[in-house]
């Protein structure tokens, strides 16, 4: 069984980003191919600014799922249009819109909602953490 | 294929989270997927007419709603007793369902969205 994991919850207004992980753990810990990727959609995608620089007695969110990207290889895709409007923006977004600089952590990727389609037909379930 | 439902259930005005529900169902739809929306709470007031939302205050999602057709989105489900809407200046396209109808239309669907 594969899952996607598709997450809403602001990481700042919500726990669904830090309950999402716990999720993504738990679940590769027994089944380690079972999540085929995490689709990240409205201020969920401030998941993805690389410049967010939390206290440091506290959990890097965002540090946290590159680490659980990059064990498991698992895609963080962050919807484009939802993440250009709050200020996450790769390197090529930053040319089209001519800015100086850009946003986007590692491990994650801007990708369109058609990439989420893509990821519902071809897993058994889609989880949503809002 | 999974038979989808998107739940719109936060104020047009109050966040982005109606507009972008709205959003994945349109984009859900010109993926041809089979899609359902059903409001409940403050995204009732979509239906509204007559509403002229400032910049300051979002966009008029009322707007969409006649296009919702020609993206072969037909099925909006509302509760038929609600505080929200009211029938003389509701816009028509919905389809009222009683208590029992709203609650066992939830299990007609393989994937639920909340927005």
């Amino acid at each position: 069984m594969q899952y996607t994991l598709l997450i809403t919850g602001s990481p700042y207004q919500s726990k669904a980003c830090h309950t999402a992980l716990r999720f993504i753990k738990a679940a590769t810990s027994k089944y380690p191919n079972c999540i085929k990727g995490v689709f990240f959609y409205e201020d969920a995608v401030l998941i993805g600014n690389q410049t967010a620089q939390p206290p440091r007695d506290e959990i890097n969110i965002v540090k946290a799922w590159q680490e659980v990207a990059k064990q498991h290889d698992v895609p963080l895709y962050l919807c484009i249009a939802a993440a250009v409007r709050r200020g996450i923006i790769s390197e090529s977004e930053s040319h089209r819109y001519e800015l100086g600089q850009h946003t986007l952590a590692e491990q994650f990727q801007l990708e369109g909602l058609g990439t989420l389609v893509d990821l519902m037909n071809t897993t058994n379930k889609v989880i949503q953490f809002r | 294929m999974k038979r989808t439902l998107i739940h719109l259930n936060s104020g047009p005005y109050s966040s982005l989270a109606c507009k972008e529900g709205l959003d994945l169902a349109l984009v859900l739809a010109t993926f041809e997927q089979p899609i359902d929306l059903c409001l409940s709470g403050a995204a009732l007031s979509i239906l509204t007419r007559e509403q002229n939302p400032i910049s300051e205050q979002g966009k008029n999602l009322h707007k969409l709603l006649d296009g919702l057709e020609f993206y072969d989105i037909e099925n909006i489900f509302i509760e038929k007793d609600n505080n929200w809407t009211d029938k003389k200046n509701s816009w028509q396209g919905v389809t009222p369902l009683d208590k029992a109808q709203w609650q066992t239309m939830f299990s007609n669907y393989q994937q639920i969205f909340r927005f």
